[in-house]
């Protein structure tokens, strides 16, 4: 099950997490839930975060998904403090 | 709305530029006739411009609607505002007329010289949820609204001030360091402060941090830890070893002088350098800082903090002579200082003025702590120690006391605990540290030895009165009460004195010593002299000390320059806090930071008594921030914007009357809620997701990388869509039909199909309806294509351990009996609602709404457009649901009676005079 919290709220913590979500695609590119599960947090907050990285310019998707279906998301360059 | 007042004249008004209100917009431009269409989102597109694809031609939605955005703003006879509110509309007086106040809201980004760069946006260090993505991803305060936005402007989203910014006395842009701590940007958080004064550490320690008391959070689990967190960056700057960062004007050739170097005159001295003023301070005692130098205690405030930030004010060229009273201002103007800044604080102690004050061994508050600070001898081991007064510095004496080895500190205060003036931490501090409190007692007699040394303080008991001009409740003797407290040190802290004696032939002065220059120029009645700070205001605090330090700055520096000595107090309003509070639902516990002060009952030595946060508490406690005015005032998109001047964080709506000889409402429809079905799951289950979502999903300008499910970002593999959500639906208090989101949801089970190929889609439907040219046979086709369609309405979703959703149903055209299925993803395929603005236009009331609340066609078989009020007319869904098609031949044809309206009205107009040749 997911706890949920408002997503005003989630997103508003997207610059604190950049640095550890940086972090944990630095050594080799992960999925959401391996990203999700390398901080500690929900999957469906992780993804926010990705999302809100992938669109500024932190992160970029590999192109093609697994087996699983899932993307795999590594640094895109901009460096987050 | 004042009727005598000249308003812009349009003959048409188009409130709402989605698809109906520019295409009735643009049919009107064509017939010739002047039109205002007026938008309050910062695009005009309204959704349209968000879908994917159209129905039934699978036409690309950006495509075929960027033409018309573009036509809307370039169109000759059409004037389009957008991020604007139409406010209200009335009658323009007898001729059929209207008049309309429109609220042009601040974009803060100056539309002419924006070049949609974006720099701003990706700047930005505020993340908001993105509401053209349908919240799915992140955009920022400072953004532009979508890819396609007419006109590619930026707007920031500013809601005023923040509470914390707002209160700051200092003007320190609280939330903006706050918030760029949060990203990690420490040195531009430093800079940031330092944009208002160059005493970052000394205000990180010493502040009273009046922004604390009005954080948001504080009404939540408690206040954000603003103070600690500049005090942060301050260290963190100091141990980087960076340089200040901060801009210096060239020279200007032009000199001040400043007359005392405490925070109102360092900060005055910082901010006139920075723009080029040759600056010198004059500083009467052998250290600079004054107070905070010379009196606030190391225990609070350590030396080399306070030397640290004076090196910032002598980093900037600024040249500090100590040693040096000033007596004769005129000289220093006659020495060739354009102008002159009094600056000297409160430096002496207010007498007790009680029997006995001479003795040896009575000695006042600030006196006191100077000596301490300047290692000056100070006998105080072993004695017993009383000090009078209520105030901060009383605390500070008689911690300092403790500090010193005193067999025992009384604070002897005439008033009660809780009508003390000083902090309430410091009163706390000091009880934990020992100090005794005698309250209700005020001093009638220093008693002396035969030596003449004191002896102890005879005092008087106090009951409180009625309360006086401060508010607090008058100190009144009982008669026959006196008591001694035995004592052979006395510390006078009951209040501090101007020293001013010799500026009073210059500047005019109030009986009890403190100058009384303009209250808004702080100039005196000599131009070139000015005051500023406690010389002006008695003592204060540091905070209200800078302020006012920054507005000497900026007095002198438009004095000189023959400007108008104003425009220094350009803060927005402080946003409501209830507002912001109910931005959000929820809102999960997020613990303040702890106390970080170490006390002991005993004190030995001036070590420092609050320990730095970490970096990561500091992290931490700044993503607690609520951002209460969204733009955090951070000026980050000033920095990254190229353009020299275009963003103003200043800025203010403007309000402008218009009129107009006809009105069309084109204000479209709002979405039906889902979270209002709680048996499907919506903002609960994060893989249950609406129809816009989906469709922004599948867009071109899509917020994720491809279609992902929300819970973890899984490509889905089994998709359900839940027809008929919030629509035909009497529990919901809707029983219409939406009318096209049968239609859309088929238009998007085409494109997932496409899509992910692999993809099995299933629709639980009531009906579908697929009445219109070519809708059956995109029905049929996506049948064709591989979904399915099931009929019979879902009476639940659940949701599995792994993000999967269980929808029960009943399969009435199958088995008939009640079925649970397995989805990834399930998209509710939610209906319209009214949008009820418009009938808030009218303050008249005389707008009619039909039985659903939409616009009223009073005559709609006939005239449909037409509204109840004669001259103002409805286009597209904002009088019922309709798709684009629908909406654009709706649009059309309420152009048409509009001009059939303005050209009856012409020609009851009376012929205009001929004029005499």
């Amino acid at each position: 099950m997911t706890a949920n919290r408002d997503p005003r709220e989630v997103i508003r913590e997207e610059p604190v997490m950049r640095t550890r979500i940086l972090e944990a695609v630095q050594a080799e590119a992960r999925t959401v839930p391996d990203i999700a599960a390398a901080i500690g947090v929900p999957a469906h907050e992780a993804l926010v975060w990705v999302m809100g990285m992938r669109r500024y310019g932190y992160l970029r998707e590999i192109k093609g998904s697994d087996a699983d279906g899932y993307f795999r998301y590594e640094p895109a360059g901009r460096v987050a403090r | 709305m004042d009727q005598t007042v000249a308003a812009e004249q349009y003959d048409v008004l188009v409130v709402g530029a989605g698809i109906g209100g520019m295409e009735s917009a643009l049919k009107l431009g064509d017939m010739g006739y002047k039109v205002l269409l007026v938008e309050k989102e910062p695009s005009v597109g309204g959704k349209m411009i968000l879908l994917s694809k159209v129905f039934p031609t699978l036409d690309c939605a950006s495509c075929i609607s960027t033409p018309k955005m573009a036509a809307s703003i370039h169109h000759p006879n059409v004037t389009t505002l957008t991020y604007t509110e139409v406010e209200e509309i009335g009658k323009a007086g007898a001729d059929g007329r209207f008049r309309a106040r429109i609220r042009r809201k601040a974009r803060f980004v100056d539309e002419a010289s924006c070049t949609g760069c974006q720099l701003c946006e990706s700047a930005c260090t505020v993340a908001v949820p993105d509401q053209f993505n349908a919240d799915l991803v992140a955009r920022r305060a400072a953004y532009i609204a979508f890819p396609q936005a007419v006109p590619k402007k930026a707007v920031i989203d500013r809601q005023g001030s923040s509470p914390c910014t707002f209160e700051c006395p200092a003007g320190i842009e609280a939330h903006g360091y706050v918030s760029l701590i949060r990203s990690g940007e420490y040195e531009k958080a430093h800079r940031l402060v330092l944009d208002a004064t160059p005493l970052v550490g000394t205000l990180g320690r010493a502040c009273y941090a009046p922004c604390e008391a009005q954080c948001t959070r504080g009404s939540l689990e408690g206040t954000l830890p603003i103070r600690r967190l500049k005090r942060f960056i301050a260290d963190q700057h100091a141990a980087s070893g960076e340089e200040l960062g901060i801009e210096v004007a060239p020279p200007n050739g032009r000199r001040v002088a400043i007359v005392g170097s405490g925070p109102t005159g360092l900060t005055a001295a910082w901010q006139l350098a920075r723009l080029g003023y040759a600056v010198q301070i004059l500083e009467a005692a052998p250290e600079p800082g004054g107070f905070l130098r010379l009196a606030i205690p190391s225990y609070r405030l350590p030396t080399e903090v306070v030397e640290r930030d004076i090196d910032n004010v002598r980093a900037l060229g600024v040249e500090i002579v100590t040693n040096s009273p000033v007596r004769d201002l005129a000289a220093l103007h006659e020495d060739g200082f354009d102008a002159v800044l009094v600056a000297t604080g409160t430096p002496r102690s207010a007498p007790l003025g009680v029997p006995g004050e001479d003795r040896l061994g009575v000695v006042g508050g600030p006196e006191f702590l100077r000596g301490v600070k300047l290692n000056e001898p100070v006998e105080v081991a072993g004695r017993d120690v009383v000090v009078v007064g209520g105030g901060n510095v009383a605390m500070d004496a008689a911690r300092v006391a403790r500090r010193l080895g005193a067999a025992s500190v009384t604070v002897a205060y005439r008033r009660g605990r809780s009508e003390m003036p000083a902090h309430h931490v410091e009163a706390e501090d000091a009880e934990r540290e020992g100090v005794r409190f005698a309250f209700q007692v005020a001093p009638a007699e220093v008693l002396g030895d035969a030596a003449g040394a004191v002896a102890g303080l005879r005092c008087v008991r106090m009951q409180l009165g009625q309360p006086d001009a401060s508010g607090r409740r008058r100190p009144e003797p009982i008669p026959g009460s006196e008591t001694t407290l035995a004592c052979q040190l006395v510390i006078g802290a009951i209040g501090m004195a101007p020293d001013t004696a010799a500026f009073a032939t210059l500047a005019t002065a109030n009986p009890n010593g403190t100058l009384r220059p303009d209250p808004d120029t702080l100039q005196t009645g000599v131009p070139w002299l000015f005051a500023a700070g406690d010389v002006v205001h008695g003592a204060t605090d540091i905070t209200r000390a800078v302020g006012q330090g920054r507005r000497a700055a900026h007095m002198i520096d438009r004095f000189l320059d023959d400007r108008p000595m104003d425009g220094f107090d350009l803060r927005l309003p402080a946003v409501d806090k209830a507002a912001v509070l109910a931005r959000q639902a929820g809102y999960a516990w997020r613990g303040p930071a702890a106390d970080a002060t170490t006390l002991s009952p005993a004190p030995l030595d001036f070590t420092e008594v609050e320990a730095p946060l970490t970096e990561v508490d500091a992290r931490v406690a700044a993503g607690r921030c609520l951002d209460c005015a969204v733009c955090s005032g951070c000026n980050e998109c000033v920095a990254a914007c190229p353009v020299e001047g275009c963003i103003d964080l200043h800025a203010r709506d403007e309000e402008q009357d218009i009129d107009a000889g006809a009105v069309v409402l084109a204000t479209g429809f709002q979405l039906f809620a889902a979270d209002l079905k709680p048996e499907y799951g919506y903002g609960r289950f994060k893989n249950v997701i609406t129809g816009m979502q989906m469709d922004r999903l599948l867009a071109p300008t899509r917020p994720f990388n491809t279609i992902l499910r929300p819970g973890d970002g899984k490509v889905p593999e089994r998709i359900a869509y839940v027809m008929c959500t919030g629509s035909r639906d009497e529990t919901v208090g809707n029983p219409l039909c939406s009318r096209f989101c049968c239609m859309y949801s088929i238009k998007q089970n085409q494109l997932l199909m496409g899509a992910l190929p692999l993809a099995d889609i299933t629709v639980h439907y009531m009906d579908m309806r697929a009445a219109g040219k070519r809708y059956d046979e995109f029905y049929e086709q996506a049948k064709a294509m591989g979904a399915t369609y099931v009929k019979g309405r879902v009476a639940k979703i659940t949701e599995q351990p792994d993000g999967n959703l269980v929808l029960r149903y009943e399969d009435i055209e199958g088995s008939g009996t009640i079925v649970d299925a397995e989805y990834d993803l399930v998209v509710l395929a939610v209906g319209v609602q009214p949008n009820l603005e418009p009938g808030a236009l009218f303050p008249e009331g005389d707008l009619t709404l039909d039985d659903y609340r939409y616009v009223a066609e009073p005559d709609e078989d006939l005239n449909p457009g037409a509204t109840s009020i004669a001259g103002v007319f409805v286009a597209g869904a904002a009088s019922g649901a309709k798709d684009i098609a629908d909406s654009i031949v709706h649009a059309e044809s309420t152009a048409a009676l509009v001009a059939a309206h303005l050209e009856r009205a012409r020609l009851r107009e009376p012929e205009p005079e001929a004029v005499p040749a």
